[in-house]
């Protein structure tokens, strides 16, 4: 039987890009989850009538909270393989096949996509953006453990097994350390592929800036000294 | 009395009324609160006994130790105060979710 993969979007006042994003994935036969992190317009507005499931936050919550909850619905619906994809439009669509790829050859649970696997995409990030993410990197290995050429990004499959054990509490950005860190604590086996990722100007303007990266590691002391 | 100490005491004495209103069904609270009051007041009304204390501890001058358990009183405060805003973020967050799950549509299908 075909696998079922579930494209988990998180979207907060995403709009037009959301709805390209989302029929670029349509193309290639994927379920889809959009959870709309109470945009100002529904998402459920923005993708009429095209074929995917809209979840909605009636309070914005944060992306680590909408992928838990895109998760959550994917697993009831019998989702075998779960994708966490970006909803401003920064991943290609047809890479989703790479990235599930190792789940599919039972060589992986978790797949973590990476920008700097390949100097090729490494390129492709800004220089100041290049810095913080290495930083991030470093970080992310104090915290969790876990070395990996790329993290914060927002590109990853899981399998049914491990999202079931990998449950995002850090509501806010710093899920993407959180998960790192439930990684290494389920034992999961995992591995990154090289992803490219295409930086529009909308795509930086909705990033996090430079300054929120602090934020994050705040958030991470405090969940060090409070879980 | 010096006017200072006047202003102290009222301010800590409707301060207490404030708390034993916020608190109205807690006696446990309002004892604590009225045991505050009458140790601030005595405080107030006595600085030197704070000064008599500070020399005890080490420390120079009452106000400075006051400053000190002031400040720590008042980090303890903010860090139990996050404690409660993170378990109800997590309630709201619980119950968003299951509202969105609950009402998940399937947009194509309109």
């Amino acid at each position: 039987m075909e696998p079922k993969v579930f494209v988990v979007i998180p979207a907060y006042n995403e709009d037009s890009i959301l709805r390209a994003t989302v029929s670029e994935i349509l193309k290639r036969g994927y379920s889809i989850v959009v959870v709309d992190d109470g945009s100002a317009r529904p998402a459920s507005e923005v993708l009429a009538g095209l074929n995917v499931w809209c979840l909605r936050h009636n309070v914005n919550l944060g992306q680590g909270a909408a992928l838990q909850t895109g998760q959550l619905f994917a697993l009831s619906r019998n989702a075998d393989i779960i994708v966490h994809f970006d909803a401003d439009g920064q991943h290609p669509a047809e890479l989703i096949d790479r990235v599930i790829e190792p789940i599919l050859n039972r060589t992986a649970d978790v797949v973590l996509g990476s920008r700097f696997l390949n100097p090729v995409d490494a390129r492709q990030v800004p220089f100041k953006k290049r810095l913080v993410l290495r930083a991030g990197i470093l970080v992310s290995w104090m915290f969790t453990g876990v070395w990996l050429s790329d993290t914060h990004n927002g590109f990853r499959a899981l399998s049914r097994a491990a999202a079931g054990r990998i449950v995002i509490r850090e509501n806010g950005f710093a899920h993407a350390t959180e998960i790192l860190d439930l990684l290494r604590r389920s034992k999961l086996r995992y591995c990154e592929v090289p992803v490219a990722v295409h930086y529009s100007e909308y795509s930086a303007s909705k990033g996090q800036s430079v300054l929120n990266s602090f934020n994050i590691l705040f958030d991470l002391i405090l969940r060090r000294i409070f879980h | 009395m010096t006017s200072i100490q006047a202003i102290l005491i009222g301010c800590l004495v409707m301060a207490a009324i404030l708390g034993s209103f916020i608190f109205r069904a807690r006696l446990m609270y309002r004892l604590v609160g009225l045991l505050l009051l009458l140790t601030a007041v005595t405080l107030v009304l006595f600085p030197d006994a704070t000064t008599a204390l500070a020399h005890m501890l080490g420390v120079g001058r009452g106000t400075d130790l006051l400053l000190y358990f002031s400040l720590i009183a008042g980090m303890y405060a903010i860090l139990l105060l996050y404690l409660r805003i993170r378990d109800l973020e997590r309630k709201i967050t619980e119950q968003v979710r299951a509202m969105a799950v609950r009402d998940a549509q399937f947009s194509g299908s309109r």
